[in-house]
């Protein structure tokens, strides 16, 4: 799909225990520019628990992640994000009570970090055109402009993923980190979904790491694939490739496969 | 060794108490998914009980059975049954306020009830309390110690056989992993939960009536002491473990008495003394993990939706603020805001209707305080605007990032204080090396203070005066203050931090950055109203804003409006005016703020939006009624704005 550029984001060796449970064996990752790189593995796999650590949600027990060529596993989560990094969450993590638009322009501002808040008591602290002018260009890319004053609360699960999908898309990110974004939609708003994520990768280059289950969407949105099972690399390479794997479809899609 | 145990024994009495509060709370938490800060209030109640029973002529085993076997219970059950069941699932704000504010009303009505504190020391339940019965080593140990100490092995005894053999240990020990898995299993929950708390009432009287006869008089500020040395026990046990908090408990009574022995005796020792159990909720409070409770059940739910935020449960920390000669410690509770209903308008403080009505209040307020109102009211007004601006704190607190805090009238008192060491004797300040927070709340509160020293020297009336027109207009930059940062960027910021913490740092906010930033705004908003309040008194004294203050304090503006600057301000006003018209009530009567607003409390699980926002959404609501009744385009194809005015009018 897309020329693998040079190396963007390198994981390796990531270790993480639970206590007597190894989430993650030695999990090594690496995604080029510009590149998508699919995660697939059954339930407790390992999945979210990788993204949690890549980003910093969690400190790995084990191992080092460097972005862009720099170390940033010693970086508080705020940073990683500025560096250019937009995650969403499996189980959604929206700011209620804002609107759609308000979750954007938070992101927006907070990703710049050139925001100074103290402006606020000169009366100053309003957002600039450039900001509200991405603002408006990500809302109409989604096609949630008709929805930008609604509070989130009142939104329907398919557009508040694309909300957190468009709040991830803020601020220019070099890698997307999308955790099940299909889960609760339907087909018709899963392949909105796959339209949409590969206009923006066509249209800014951006990087992405999916973790899904849903395969479909898995082959249409993904140039590589890495398969997880019990905290382990189970295989890499190729969706194709990867997918006829016997001990993968073992693992992933049960015995009869 | 003998001198370690010569101070180490007498605190193992106070240990049993603070170990029987810290199983209790455990208890309830684990049942009932509730942080029961009445728990003080329980088990002030049941000790009031045995007091005025005994002074009734009663025997005292008689007087201790009914104290704890009865009125504990049917208290706690009352809780549980009206109260603290229907809100199980609800936000940490939502369970937090009820409970802060029985904390501050059940004391008060329970004095009510009884006249007044009795002031002789009741004796023991057993034994004589005074009399040395044996020496354990040198070390002698009174009736009371005894009583206390066996008391409390019975009570754990029966725990512990409860709990490891009876059916019905069994099954609170399952309810407490998955009420629903253990429904299905046929166990009937509520009536197990029912049993938690009945059991962890008997263990909060129990504490009250033991530790009765340390105190000349009750008062409910110690037994306020008490539930805290209890949250330090639970905390010490995580609130998971029962043990842990009883081990917890157990070793604050000891290490209170062993700091106590080994300091030199003076400021530093009895200012430690009470703030040890700050100290342990500071240091063990980071590693109390917020519990996510996972239901074995979950995996049949259906998916998460937007709107279903995460029922977690809140995380306590506490902040230690040393005021000048004495250490006052206080606790802050970091919970995150109620969802505050579905209709809620967006942004940090929306524009409503009622705004205007408040401000029209405030503004009628201030006018007619200058013309027509007699001197002593025109103080109460101005010491409402100074608690407006205290309130106004919490606003920007609780209101924007849900924070709860109770240590907003420390930095109220500690402006206050500064402003009155200052203006007593200039150029000297006192209270070197307090916390950020204090710091700047005094700084703030002395900046305010210093232009108004002057005034003391003005004929009264005149001072009062300008004093209440200064006030009037602190409070405008205050509130000009909050609404700035609720407009911009940060109050932005602020609602994002409030909707998912997770999210906000993905983002790239820097949370912590910006919670510190709130509260020592915050901080500095409340030592500015202190500091008005304080000049305003002349003089104050740390009591004056104790803990127990800031926990009325805030179920005041959480029951009037967290949401908006009208809140506070109508709160401010409110609160002040009442605490006048109380002063004309007979003495009994001088806690009946405290009850009125503390029994509001129980609505709040309700409306968490407040009063004022209530009120407002009525309004609308009997408009828009009416407006459907009348004829559309009543006057002749004016429009429909027109005729609900026209409806409403008529």
């Amino acid at each position: 799909m897309t020329v693998p550029g040079p190396q963007l984001l390198v994981a390796s060796g990531i270790t993480k225990r639970f206590g007597g449970v190894l989430a993650l064996d030695s999990v090594s990752l690496d995604v080029a520019a510009g590149e998508s790189v699919g995660i697939v593995g059954p339930n407790g796999a390992g999945k979210t628990t990788l993204f949690n650590c890549l980003l910093g949600l969690e400190v790995p027990d084990a191992g080092s992640v460097t972005f862009g060529g720099r170390r940033i596993d010693r970086m508080p989560v705020w940073r990683r994000s500025r560096l250019g990094i937009g995650r969403t969450f499996q189980r959604m993590e929206l700011f209620e009570g804002m609107t759609v638009a308000d979750h954007l322009l938070v992101a927006e501002q907070a990703t710049s970090g050139t925001v100074r808040i103290w402006r606020d008591f000169l009366h100053r602290g309003g957002p600039t055109p450039g900001e509200l002018h991405h603002v408006e260009e990500v809302l109409d890319l989604l096609g949630l402009a008709d929805l930008a004053a609604r509070p989130v609360d009142t939104l329907d699960l398919g557009h508040a993923r694309l909300v957190e999908l468009g709040r991830a898309m803020m601020g220019a990110p070099r890698l997307l980190m999308l955790d099940e974004p299909s889960s609760g939609l339907d087909t018709e708003d899963t392949g909105r979904l796959v339209g949409i994520l590969n206009e923006t990768r066509r249209s800014t280059g951006v990087a992405v790491i999916l973790v899904e289950h849903d395969l479909s969407l898995v082959g249409a949105a993904v140039d590589r694939l890495y398969v997880l099972n019990f905290g382990k690399v189970l295989a890499a390479g190729p969706v194709d490739e990867v997918m006829g794997d016997p001990e993968v479809r073992r693992a992933y899609l049960g015995s009869t496969g | 060794m003998i001198q370690f145990l010569n101070y180490a024994v007498p605190g193992v009495p106070f240990g049993c108490v603070f170990a029987l509060m810290a199983v209790g709370l455990v208890l309830t938490y684990k049942a009932s998914g509730v942080f029961n800060l009445a728990f003080g209030a329980q088990a002030f109640v049941s000790a009031l009980a045995y007091v005025s029973l005994i002074q009734d002529g009663w025997p005292r085993w008689a007087a201790g059975v009914i104290a704890v076997l009865v009125i504990g219970p049917v208290v706690g059950v009352l809780l549980d049954r009206l109260l603290f069941r229907r809100i199980r699932t609800a936000s940490p704000l939502v369970k937090l306020v009820p409970s802060l504010g029985l904390l501050v009303a059940l004391p008060q009505a329970a004095l009510m009830i009884a006249g007044a504190a009795p002031t002789i020391p009741p004796p023991a339940i057993v034994g004589n309390a005074q009399a040395v019965y044996v020496h354990l080593g040198s070390i002698p140990l009174s009736g009371l110690e005894l009583s206390i100490s066996a008391s409390t092995v019975i009570v754990v005894l029966g725990l512990v056989v409860l709990f490891r053999f009876t059916p019905v240990g069994l099954e609170m020990r399952a309810v407490v992993e998955s009420p629903r898995m253990t429904e299905l299993a046929g166990v009937n929950s509520g009536r197990v939960s029912a049993f938690a708390w009945i059991l962890s009432s008997v263990m909060a009287a129990l504490a009250g009536v033991l530790l009765a006869p340390l105190y000349s008089q009750l008062d409910p500020q110690n037994f306020t002491v008490l539930l805290v040395w209890g949250v330090a026990g639970a905390v010490i046990g995580r609130f998971a473990s029962l043990p842990l908090a009883f081990v917890g408990g157990l070793g604050l009574g000891v290490a209170q008495e062993v700091i106590a022995g080994y300091l030199p005796a003076g400021v530093i020792a009895n200012g430690l003394r009470p703030s040890l159990p700050f100290v342990v909720l500071l240091v063990f409070l980071p590693f109390v993990r917020q519990r996510q409770i996972e239901d074995p059940l979950a995996g049949c739910d259906p998916p998460p939706t937007a709107l279903e935020g995460t029922a977690t449960g809140y995380r306590a920390a506490s902040t230690l603020t040393a005021t000048a000669g004495r250490v006052s410690a206080v606790g802050v509770w970091h919970g995150r805001l109620a969802r505050t209903g579905p209709d809620r308008a967006p942004g940090l403080l929306a524009r409503r209707p009622t705004a205007t009505l408040a401000w029209a209040v405030a503004i009628i307020a201030g006018v007619s305080a200058v013309t027509w109102i007699p001197p002593d009211w025109l103080l109460t007004m101005t010491q409402g605007i100074a608690f407006a601006v205290i309130f106004l704190s919490l606003t920007l607190l609780t209101g924007m990032t849900g924070q709860i805090s109770l240590c907003q009238a420390s930095f109220a008192g500690l402006g206050g204080f500064m402003a009155g060491q200052l203006a007593n004797n200039f150029g000297l300040p006192v209270g070197l090396g307090m916390v950020a927070g204090g710091l700047l709340a005094a700084l703030l509160g002395v900046v305010v203070a210093v232009p108004t020293l002057h005034l003391a020297g003005l004929p009264l009336a005149l001072a009062t005066l300008a004093f209440a027109l200064l006030s009037v207009v602190v409070l405008a930059i205050s509130a000009g203050v909050v609404k700035l940062v609720a407009d911009g960027t940060m109050g932005r910021y602020l609602a994002a931090i409030r909707g998912s913490e997770l999210a906000s740092s993905a983002v790239g906010i820097d949370v912590y950055r910006l919670r510190i930033l709130v509260f020592a705004l915050s901080a500095a908003l409340a030592g500015v109203g202190g500091a008005l309040y304080g000049t305003l008194e002349g003089s104050l004294s740390p009591d004056d804003f104790n803990y127990q203050i800031s926990a009325v304090l805030l179920v005041v503006v959480a029951i009037v409006g967290l949401g908006s600057i009208a809140g506070a301000v109508v709160s401010g006003v409110v609160y002040a005016t009442l605490q006048q018209a109380v002063t004309t009530l007979p003495g009994r009567f001088a806690g009946l703020v405290a009850v009125l607003f503390g029994l509001a409390t129980l609505s709040y699980t309700r409306h968490p939006e407040g009063f004022l926002d209530y009120l407002g959404a009525r309004t609308q609501q009997v408009v828009a009624r009416r407006r459907s009744r009348t004829p559309a385009g009543g006057r002749g194809g004016s429009p429909p704005v027109d005729a609900a005015v026209v409806g409403s009018g008529g």
